[in-house]
């Protein structure tokens, strides 16, 4: 992924000179940029607060600077500096989460748990946040980031989990949610990792009879009020993603749903209010607290 | 020679001794951290009236020198000196925490022309400092970023991330200003020791020089000087005294002077009645 990411990057600092990168440890993600604009990549070592202070400063100077941190870190160790000279600064940095969005680091602890980022993240004014759920929606998130002015969170899913669709069938557009799979029985929005479970569950909904709406949530924020919207015309929403339940995707949705008074249920799958801490693999974790396809399918079947 | 440093000390005093009565008559029209605005006055009046290159009719001005405020709670004096500079008019300044005016309290990039970054949470200004200088090389440029920052402010970790950075980072158009007042809400050194503090800067890899703070000719002689070595940021240990020039606020944090109070400092400061 980080090679992934820094070819992108590389592309667009080819067309922009204003593009620079900082790393915070995540060197990685900076070579491709580094070999050809060796001044326009900038390590600082394993320091959020700093990372952050010094991409609001490039910015004071007209750069557009990408921020590069591991997720849970560069979300929360920074949080005020995100805030306050990023939000309030109304600066144009881009932050990335480059490694560990979600759960991903499982069995590693929950130190290294990225189950805030989108609440925390959401929460600053001008803020965007998006959650690209595979390689073709990081692309794009890094361009739509760099192209539109203001400050950008996006987490990197890692490149992990490559969704299965064909490539000539996909479209992204910032602000809106893009959808994986048509169905107008029930709608499963996913974000960043997790969607490949959304999409995954369309098929075993399918396999029971269900037409299920899949959507890529990629932009938690602006949520993109008219997918809901037309979700809210199914009859049950289901949300998932590798966070927290509260702030997260399913918040987003549910603020939505209930401003317009619709009525139709949702249930947000996510970590319930608990820290998932646990021995095992990402598989193992997400099976134990219920961000599966199965998990899906289980909710549809049970809301019937 | 002697002669013209005689008249720019002079001159500069008297910019000094201008922003601490707009700093009384702020202190008069509502609370105000008076001490930490005091004690930045002389460094304050010998950067805007005869170091930092600023264009007031046009403050985003890309040759401009950079000053960050890090101690943002002490806008009332860099806000009396853009005013004075002509950035805007000084009869905004006793609008200090009105409806929208242009003088907030602590520093606003938004409400206040002539400034480049909001500050009021410490410890953010040395970071922000630092990537500006990297810009402004980026760009092959010489501009200088000025940043200063209060004692008690280097309590915050980090400042000193920022610090290991500029000098990995071999900024020497970067020049920070410690004003080294001894006081936060309390004394600092009793809070929480900064000694040996050029020593520690000296450590982080600056080019560090220590002056009395309200020495005029000492301030215009160090900041001409930098940097002070190059391939290395500079930082400056100004000793001053927190709410100097007026005792009513010496070694206070805030304060709301009543009119007789007000009338009190202001006669220490040499202004007349009114």
């Amino acid at each position: 992924m980080a090679k992934a990411f820094g070819e992108v990057l590389l592309e667009f600092a080819r067309e922009d000179p204003r593009i620079c990168g900082v790393s915070c440890d995540c060197w990685g993600f900076l070579i491709p940029l580094h070999n050809e604009f060796p001044e326009r990549a900038i390590e600082i070592g394993i320091a959020e607060q700093n990372l952050i202070g010094i991409a609001a400063g490039l910015a004071v100077r007209g750069k557009t600077p990408f921020a590069i941190g591991m997720n849970p870190f560069v979300t929360m160790r920074c949080f005020e500096q995100i805030r306050t000279d990023l939000g309030y600064g109304c600066r144009n940095v881009k932050v990335i989460g480059g490694y560990g969005s979600g759960v991903m680091y499982a069995g590693w602890g929950c130190t290294h748990h990225a189950m805030e980022e989108i609440g925390l993240m959401r929460l600053i004014p001008t803020m965007t946040v998006v959650m690209p759920a595979d390689g073709f929606e990081t692309e794009h998130a890094i361009r739509a980031a760099a192209a539109t002015e203001g400050p950008f969170y996006i987490a990197l899913a890692g490149g992990l989990l490559p969704i299965d669709t064909p490539e000539g069938e996909r479209t992204f557009r910032l602000g809106e949610a893009s959808v994986l799979r048509e169905g107008d029985d029930v709608t499963v929005m996913g974000t960043g990792a997790a969607t490949i479970e959304a999409l995954r569950a369309g098929e075993l909904l399918a396999e029971r009879g269900i037409a299920a709406r899949v959507l890529s949530m990629h932009t938690v924020k602006p949520i993109d009020r008219e997918a809901v919207l037309a979700a809210a015309r199914t009859r049950l929403i289901v949300t998932i993603e590798e966070h927290t339940v509260i702030g997260g995707l399913g918040s987003a949705v549910a603020e939505v749903l209930a401003e317009v008074g619709a009525g139709t249920p949702l249930r947000r799958l996510g970590l319930q209010d608990v820290f998932a801490c646990m021995v095992g693999g990402y598989e193992d974790l997400k099976r134990r607290f219920g961000i599966t396809a199965e998990a899906i399918v289980e909710a549809v079947m049970g809301s019937a | 020679m002697m002669a013209s440093n005689d008249d720019l000390t002079a001159a500069l005093q008297e910019y000094a001794r201008r922003i601490r009565v707009n700093v009384v008559r702020i202190a008069g029209m509502s609370d105000c951290h008076t001490g930490g605005s005091l004690s930045i006055a002389d460094l304050l009046a010998a950067l805007y009236f005869h170091i930092l290159k600023v264009d007031p009719q046009n403050p985003s001005w890309d040759g401009r020198d950079y000053f960050i405020l890090s101690k943002g709670h002490c806008v009332p004096a860099l806000s009396s000196a853009l005013a004075m500079r002509g950035f805007f008019s000084e009869d905004e300044l006793v609008r200090h925490l009105e409806l929208d005016s242009l003088v907030s309290g602590h520093a606003c990039a938004r409400v206040t022309p002539g400034i480049d970054v909001s500050t009021g949470s410490l410890g953010h200004g040395l970071s922000i400092s630092v990537g500006t200088a990297l810009g402004v090389r980026m760009d092959g440029a010489a501009n200088r970023v000025f940043v200063l920052l209060g004692d008690g402010e280097l309590q915050e970790g980090s400042n000193w991330e920022a610090a290991m950075a500029a000098a990995h980072h071999r900024l020497d158009n970067l020049i920070a200003i410690v004003d080294r007042n001894m006081y936060q809400t309390g004394p600092t050194e009793q809070m929480m020791a900064l000694e040996p503090l050029a020593e520690k800067w000296m450590a982080f890899g600056w080019s560090v020089r220590v002056i009395d703070g309200h020495d005029m000719p000492q301030i215009v002689e160090v900041l001409e000087a930098v940097p002070f070595e190059p391939g290395k940021p500079s930082a400056i240990v100004a000793q001053t005294v927190k709410g100097q020039g007026v005792s009513l606020s010496r070694h206070h944090h805030m304060d709301r002077f009543n009119a007789e109070q007000m009338q009190a400092a202001l006669a220490e400061l040499g202004e007349a009645e009114g």
